[in-house]
């Protein structure tokens, strides 16, 4: 029942959003894309955090290996911009495949701490390698195809990629593969006891969060026509993290919302003050406080308490 | 033997006796993470905030006293206390409440109180740079090996020993370490026994959080006190935590240790990457000791 | 019942920050990014005041076209992607005439990317990279601050001049780091063929423990050492310096040294006979126009004007001489006005904002840390010498060459 509500509830979303530009100014359109952007990033990173159970705690570097593959494919190797967009990804997922392999035999916090090691090592590889990557200078200016190379273009492109993305994600959970992998994240020994590769199925849904992790490094090089080796730092993989948690972690479409919220925080508040990751800590430090599965998780919560109440009333 | 007598030059051994006081700082706000982590199972983000609180609490505290070796000595006594102070005000009135709850929530509490911390502090202090006057008494250096070594940095070699043999104690020797050495196993069964653990939590945190502004208000003479602070020393924490073992204070310290050597002497061999040898030693050991390289309290 | 009704007030409050954005009509816009918290924080912040307290002056004149000049800042904590986010922000949302900002030169690479399409003037009040109005320069982007290019040569210009023939280079391992290194060495071997680089020595950025590195150079007896570091990192540095006591044994340089930043952060810890180059003093030259400009801000601020001071304020004057010469808002007819506009009463004395790169000529000053009797908070410059710029910039056929054409 609650995923056919996810899907219905993304699908009206996403029409609502297509037609958005018709009625917006012209900045919302870039918003929104960014939103999606940082969303599908916040979801692929939940995929594997709140339906599997697993510490992975350097998640950003997926996003950057996305970015940096098509950023490099496109600006520094001469292909065109598809190539790019199919390149991105397809290196976030070799990358989080090499990672996950070596993570994937520790548990819990060590499993995070050596991913967060592992990331560093790459990031400290892109920050360094001027020629190739760009240094801390990053890479700017990237040409973007003509139909996605306008604001309005690359707007339909992260709303369509993104939607699919998340479509895909959303199936995947909801199949034998996902019942497995949440099987995994409730009682692991169990999960092994019955016949489970608890490791491979890990492995998998590693490779899977990476790779749309990498879908998501695109959707930034199409939005914003940069690179940063910022994208690969581990306060981002925390930022991520967060916004999972702060939308619900235990849900599908949370991490959406935890990202829609931070992004809107920060676009917002930073107009009046300077203060806005004061207000971001306080707002955080409520939320866990009163609002311990999240905000989407709050709202499902509260809702199901009405219905069941409605229906013994 | 060109490596040998490259080893043993001058020059490399001043190089690891400085790196050396370098990790002193690295331990001491490290075993304060160790010793949180291990007993109350939270990865405090806030730490580095709190380290950098103590640097710049060192700074206030200098100036009220009029600088100088006086105004020094104050602030290395009472700007670890006063962080102290805060984060017991942060953990009665939050934290507690939360001890029972998924761990991934304090994780986030702390991510928030690091957020807080670091903007309260450019509110309070503003955004220039500070720093500490260096008294006299540590002013100039000592030649070793004919090349010249900061007195500073050797008592810092001091102090680095003496926090550790002081903790050491505090954890091993005195009631309060034995029962938090248990509640870090097992705080149902110490619950159980009668104890209030959450008062064992709570000394546990504050102990950590004071070792933090400790660091903070010792490397404040060296350094340049700027917002900031609390980044770059966070992650390197953390892994001198993971590497070295959750909740073990000779852990933090040989972890420091690696840590710091390979930073220094990674630039000579490399010095393009020399950034990397660092993450590499934290990879290569938990290649082979997963939960780190001493006894971990988990 | 107590959650959802905080719930509802949150979500209100996101309503009301959403809708309420306050502009009134007739004003010229000036959006600032800009890092106003981490260590860049203490340059960034006399930006704005410098911006301020010319913007004021010309507002109290009735403002410019008729219209007062307003402006806004944004906090990108050193970010690229917020910060270009927040350039966005204020040129889609805002609708800002000009933007202005920053000192991370990634953003600026990539918010004049940015401009380039939007066609929005783009001062680059800050950031260093030699690329910003070199190899990427373009229409609507301009500089009021140096470049890495420009300081590297000042200095070797000085450089030359002196004795010394053994030198080192050491410093921050990233970008501006190795540009002001390479910017140094490339020009100074240029002019005076004879000298010899003995080795380089290059820390992460951040760097707080010198002592190895230094004694690791002393051991290897330069004349003279390059010293290529960032703000934060050139007070770290020198901090050093004085403990190992390398300041009495070698003499070194570094681009900003005697700045003012640098001076009140180390107080009288500081060593004496650094050398280095900066683009404003507050106490030199001893003009009429500069003591003004140092005790109106002092009076208006509390403190001494930093050299970003400066770039904040000629800014401003840019802004608003641009607009009033073009005669219209027109953005197009704004740039065509900056281009060539030459400003003879700033602090520094004559300037011109150069046609060719939308670079601005500022004088450098070289000089050497010492105490003064007169400041008893930190260490001045002595033995000032100035720079001119023509004698430091490139020239438009060079940058015209680095851009291709």
């Amino acid at each position: 029942m609650g995923a056919r509500k996810s899907i219905v509830a993304l699908v009206i979303v996403l029409a609502i959003l297509a037609i958005a530009p018709l009625g917006l100014p012209r900045f919302y359109t870039y918003l929104i894309a960014l939103i999606v952007t940082t969303g599908l990033l916040s979801t692929s990173l939940n995929f594997v955090l709140g339906f599997g159970g697993i510490y992975q705690f350097h998640h950003a570097v997926f996003y950057g290996a996305g970015a940096y593959g098509a950023a490099i494919m496109i600006a520094k190797l001469g292909y065109s911009g598809w190539l790019g967009f199919v390149a991105g990804p397809l290196v976030a997922a070799a990358l989080s495949f090499i990672i996950g392999l070596i993570c994937v035999r520790l548990s819990k916090l060590y499993f995070g701490m050596l991913q967060i090691s592992l990331g560093s090592l790459v990031w400290a590889i892109v920050y360094r390698w001027y020629g190739f990557t760009g240094g801390d200078d990053g890479i700017h200016g990237i040409p973007m195809p003509e139909l996605v190379g306008s604001p309005l273009g690359a707007y339909y492109f992260a709303l369509i990629v993104g939607g699919l993305s998340l479509l895909v994600m959303h199936r995947i959970l909801n199949s034998p593969f996902g019942s497995t992998l949440q099987g995994i994240r409730d009682n692991a020994v169990r999960s092994q006891a019955v016949g489970v590769n608890v490791r491979r199925h890990q492995l998998a849904a590693i490779v899977i969060a990476g790779f749309f992790g990498g879908v998501a490094g695109v959707l930034f090089v199409v939005v914003d026509n940069s690179v940063f080796p910022d994208m690969m730092f581990w306060t981002l993989s925390l930022e991520i993290t967060i916004m999972a948690l702060l939308g619900g972690w235990l849900t599908f479409l949370g991490p959406m919302l935890g990202a829609a919220v931070i992004v809107c925080l920060r676009t917002f508040v930073s107009g009046f003050t300077d203060y806005w990751t004061l207000i971001l800590g306080i707002l955080l430090v409520l939320v866990i406080l009163f609002l311990p599965e999240g905000l989407l998780g709050y709202v499902l919560e509260a809702w199901k308490r009405r219905t069941s109440e409605s229906a013994e009333g | 033997m060109d490596i040998i007598s490259f080893i043993c030059s001058p020059g490399v051994l001043c190089q690891v006796l400085v790196g050396l006081s370098r990790t002193v700082i690295l331990f001491i706000v490290a075993s304060g993470l160790s010793l949180i982590l291990g007993v109350l199972r939270i990865p405090n983000i806030a730490h580095g905030s709190l380290y950098m609180i103590g640097a710049f609490m060192a700074f206030t505290v200098s100036k009220v006293f009029g600088g100088g070796i006086t105004g020094y000595w104050m602030a290395v006594l009472l700007a670890p206390i006063i962080v102290a102070a805060l984060s017991f005000i942060a953990e009665r009135a939050i934290f507690c409440r939360l001890y029972e709850r998924e761990h991934i929530m304090l994780f986030l509490l702390t991510f928030a109180f690091a957020l807080i911390f670091g903007d309260l502090v450019k509110l309070v202090w503003g955004a220039e740079y500070r720093t500490v006057s260096m008294p006299r008494f540590f002013q100039g250096s000592i030649p070793i090996f004919g090349l010249p070594f900061p007195i500073y940095n050797f008592f810092l070699l001091i102090m680095g020993p003496l926090v550790a043999i002081v903790l050491w104690l505090i954890v091993n020797k005195t009631k309060m370490g034995k029962i938090s050495r248990a509640a870090a196993v097992d705080r149902e069964m110490v619950g159980a026994v009668g104890i209030n653990v959450s008062l064992v939590f709570a000394t546990v945190f504050v102990i950590g959080c004071y070792l933090a502004g400790l660091g903070g208000a010792l490397v404040a003479p060296i350094v340049n006190v700027t917002l900031g602070m609390d980044h770059t020393l966070i992650i390197e924490a953390f892994l001198i935590v993971i590497m070295g073992g959750l909740g073990n204070i000779w852990g933090a310290l040989l972890g420091a240790l690696i840590f710091g050597l390979t930073q220094s002497l990674g630039i000579l061999i490399w010095p393009q990457f020399g950034i990397i040898f660092p993450y590499a030693a934290v990879i290569v050991v938990l290649s082979f000791r997963p939960t780190g390289l001493l006894r971990s309290t988990w | 019942m107590k959650r959802l009704l905080l719930l509802l007030s949150f979500g209100l409050l996101g309503l009301v920050l959403v809708v309420v954005s306050s502009h009134a009509a007739n004003t010229i816009k000036v959006g600032i990014v800009d890092t106003y918290s981490g260590p860049p924080a203490a340059y960034s912040q006399d930006v704005v005041d410098g911006f301020k307290m010319a913007r004021d002056k010309i507002n109290a004149k009735g403002g410019v076209l008729g219209r007062k000049i307003e402006y806004t800042t944004r906090d990108e904590k050193f970010k690229p992607d917020v910060g270009l986010a927040m350039a966005k922000e204020l040129v889609m949302k805002e609708n800002v005439d000009i933007l202005a900002g920053t000192i991370n030169s990634a953003t600026a690479l990539a918010i004049s990317d940015f401009v380039k399409k939007e066609k929005i003037p783009f001062f680059v009040s800050n950031a260093k990279s030699d690329r910003i109005t070199g190899q990427m320069g373009h229409r609507y982007v301009f500089s009021t601050n140096e470049n890495t290019a420009m300081a590297g040569k000042a200095a070797a210009v000085a450089l030359a001049k002196m004795p010394f023939t053994k030198y080192w280079i050491a410093g921050d391992d990233y970008e501006f780091g190795h540009a002001i290194g390479d910017g140094v060495w490339n020009n100074l071997k240029a002019l005076k063929p004879s000298v010899q680089l003995l080795g380089q020595t290059w820390w992460k950025v951040g760097e707080t423990d010198f002592t190895p590195y230094i004694t690791a150079i002393v051991a290897a007896k330069p004349d003279f050492i390059i010293v290529a570091t960032g703000g934060s990192g050139m007070v770290n540095f020198q901090k050093a310096a004085k403990a190992t006591g390398l300041a009495d044994k070698i003499p070194f340089y570094q681009h900003t040294a005697i700045e003012v930043t640098v001076g009140q952060a180390l107080g009288m810890d500081a060593p004496e006979g650094v050398y280095g180059t900066a683009n404003y003093l507050f106490y030199y030259p001893d003009t009429p126009a500069n003591k003004a400009f140092a005790a109106e801000f002092k009076k208006l601020y509390g403190r001494y004007p930093k050299m970003t001071a400066l770039y904040g304020y000629i800014t401003a004057e840019f802004v608003a001489r641009g607009f009033q010469k073009a005669g219209s808002m027109n953005k197009e007819k704004f740039i065509d006005a900056v281009e060539g506009m030459v400003l003879n009463d700033t602090p520094v004395g004559k300037m011109e904002m150069r046609k060719c790169d939308h670079q601005v000529t500022l004088p450098m000053f070289w000089g050497v840390t010492k105490k003064s009797p007169e400041y008893k908070d930190f260490l001045i410059a002595g033995d000032l010498v100035t720079i001119p710029a023509s004698e430091y910039m490139p020239t438009c056929e060079q940058v015209l060459k680095t851009r291709g054409k």
